[in-house]
Order: C-alpha cells, then structure tokens, then sequence
C-alpha cells in the first residue's frame, strides 16, 4: 500500500531541495561575483575563448581545417544531437537496466568520454 | 461545515481538484538522482527572475550595453549579486539539465511510453545551450565579441545554406549592432517562450503517464 502524498511528503522533500538550490546558488554568487570583462578593442590580441560547455565543440573544430570544418562545426554535432533525441527509437527493448542494454551504454560512454576528452585537450 | 461554506464551495468547485492535487500518491521507491531535474528547473525559475530585473538596467545596444552592464555592476543596488545569480543560475543549469538527462539515460526512462517526452527534455537541453550562446553576447565585451564571432562562423560553413544562416544570425555580413539586438531578443522573448511550452509539455507528460519504474 502506497501512502505517500503529494502533500506534505513530496512537497516536503521538494521544499528543501528548493531551498538547498537556492542556497548553493547564494553561496557560490556570493563568493564569487562575475567581474567585467575587457571593452571590445580590435586591435588587441585575443585568445577566443567560449563557455565551458561550449570548449568540446571549440576544440573540435581544431581537426577539421578548410573546406572540412562543416564536418566538425555541424555535421557531428547534428548527428549527436540527433542520436540523443531519436535514442528512444534506437534503443528499442524493453530492458530497463544499463546492464542490459549494452549497445546504448556503449554509444552513450561513447559520446561521454569524447566530449569530456575534448573539454580537457582545449586547456 | 457551514452552509455559507458548502454553498461557495458547490458554485466554485475548489475543495475537489485541490484535494485530487494535493492528496495524489506519489511513488515511493524514488532515489536522490530523481530530484535533478527539478533542481534543473528551479535554476530556471531564478534565472528567469534575475534576468527579468536584469533587463531592467540593461540596453541592448552596441554604443550603451557595455556601459549598462557596467552600472548594474557597479551602481544599482544589489546588481552585482542579481547579475551573479544569474550567472551561477545559468552554468549550474547546463550541468543539472546534463546529469538530469544522463539519469533519464541510465534508468531507461525514456522508453516507451515516454519517447515523446525524452524529445521535449532534448530540445529543452538545445534550448538550455542555445541560452547560453545568446547570453554569452550580451556583455558586449572582447569575450563575448570573439566567442559569437567564432560561433556564427560555424553555422556559415554550411555547404550553400550556410552564408545565409550567417547573416540570419549576425544580421549582415559582420557582428554588429544588429546582432546584439538580436541576440537579446532571442535571448529574452523567444527562447523562454519555447522554454514555457517545452516545458508545460515535459510536465503534463509526467504527470499523465507516471515516473517510470515508480509506478
């Protein structure tokens, strides 16, 4: 017999990982303010740097030079954008474990450790 | 209760879905990885609050954006920390929307017959991204200039399509002011408003088929 409700019980536990968000947020904000960056000056040398989660798909497009860099600007980030949304339509059984799903979990390491490695080469 | 009470409640119909909605079972055997995504969007929730009051001081404009994120930083009240909620808010979001994605992955919760909804949370994911492209222009600094200036250049390497994508998004040939403006539009009109549809349909799903395998 289920008797957990969505109030209090869940909206108990949602209350606090509110508060414990928000409260991670504060703290980090407060520690550490964004500062302002340089004024756009074209004359001055500069080092193109993007977000973090944007370093991946910035070193990747290192290894395709010329008449390539479509491969690495919008190719292969096309077609892993488009494996993660039709994953459902791919990885048809009905197994719900990772261990029994070996091909997904493959293709899914696969991708994982590929952008993490780029993340890392791009420092 | 009274009968002034019964009569209202007869007419407005409140008690009834109130008590469906706060009553309903909730299942039980749900672990700590389940609270992601809603980690996920309460960071929405006070990036979409930051960001309204933001907009309040700052000017999308070529000669005036760098200035007004200046004064915001520097003279109106609290809004260097408004300014840094919203910046925290926004990268902590890409890596809660990530691992609320890979729990969805390694769970198998997107199978049938959740397909559709693993769609919504993968445009909602583009979306999350594509917001932090837009943003990352705002500033209007070397950072910010280099980074869209790179960015775009993608998107223009594109056999045939891709020059005018180039100029769909940067508004001409090179970034100008043109670009800033767009960007801010799309960064505060259009996006969190495919942000609230994606979104509504996420959790009207949800709701309607069931937490997979806590049900």
């Amino acid at each position: 017999m289920n008797d957990k409700r969505f109030y209090p019980d869940y909206l108990f536990e949602i209350t606090v990982v509110i508060l414990l968000t928000l409260g991670l947020v504060l703290i980090l904000s407060l520690l550490f303010p964004p500062v302002m960056g340089r004024k756009i000056d074209f004359l001055a040398q500069f080092q193109p740097m993007p977000e973090w989660y944007f370093l991946w798909l910035y070193q990747m497009i290192k290894y395709f030079p010329g008449n390539w860099a479509f491969v690495g600007a919008v190719l292969i980030p096309a077609a892993m954008f488009l494996a993660i949304l039709f994953a459902p339509l791919l990885d048809r059984s009905p197994m719900l474990s990772i261990r029994k799903r070996p091909a997904a979990a493959i293709a899914g390491a696969i991708i994982l450790i590929a952008v993490i490695l780029l993340t890392l080469l791009s420092y | 209760m009274g009968r002034i009470f019964d009569y209202l409640d007869s007419r407005f119909i409140l008690k009834k879905p109130h008590s469906d909605f706060l009553e309903r079972p909730i299942p039980q055997n749900l672990n700590y990885f389940y609270c992601l995504g809603g980690i996920a969007f309460t960071l929405f929730l006070s990036l979409l609050l930051t960001g309204i009051l933001l907009s309040v001081y700052y000017i999308p404009s070529e000669k005036e954006a760098y200035a007004s994120i200046r004064y915001i930083q520097e003279q109106a009240y609290l809004g260097w920390l408004i300014r840094s909620i919203h910046k925290w808010s926004a990268n902590l979001m890409v890596v809660f929307v990530f691992l609320h994605m890979l729990r969805v992955f390694i769970t198998g919760s997107y199978k049938s017959p959740r397909e559709l909804n693993w769609a919504a949370g993968a445009m909602l994911f583009l979306f999350t991204m594509a917001f932090g492209f837009t943003g990352y222009l705002l500033p209007w600094d070397q950072k910010a200039y280099w980074a869209t200036e790179v960015g775009t250049a993608m998107a223009g390497t594109i056999p045939i399509l891709g020059k005018p994508i180039l100029y769909l998004l940067r508004g001409g040939a090179d970034i100008s002011d043109l670009t800033l403006i767009r960007f801010y539009s799309l960064h505060t009109l259009w996006f969190p408003l495919s942000m609230f549809v994606l979104l509504w349909a996420h959790f009207h799903m949800i709701r309607q088929q069931g937490i997979s395998g806590g049900l």
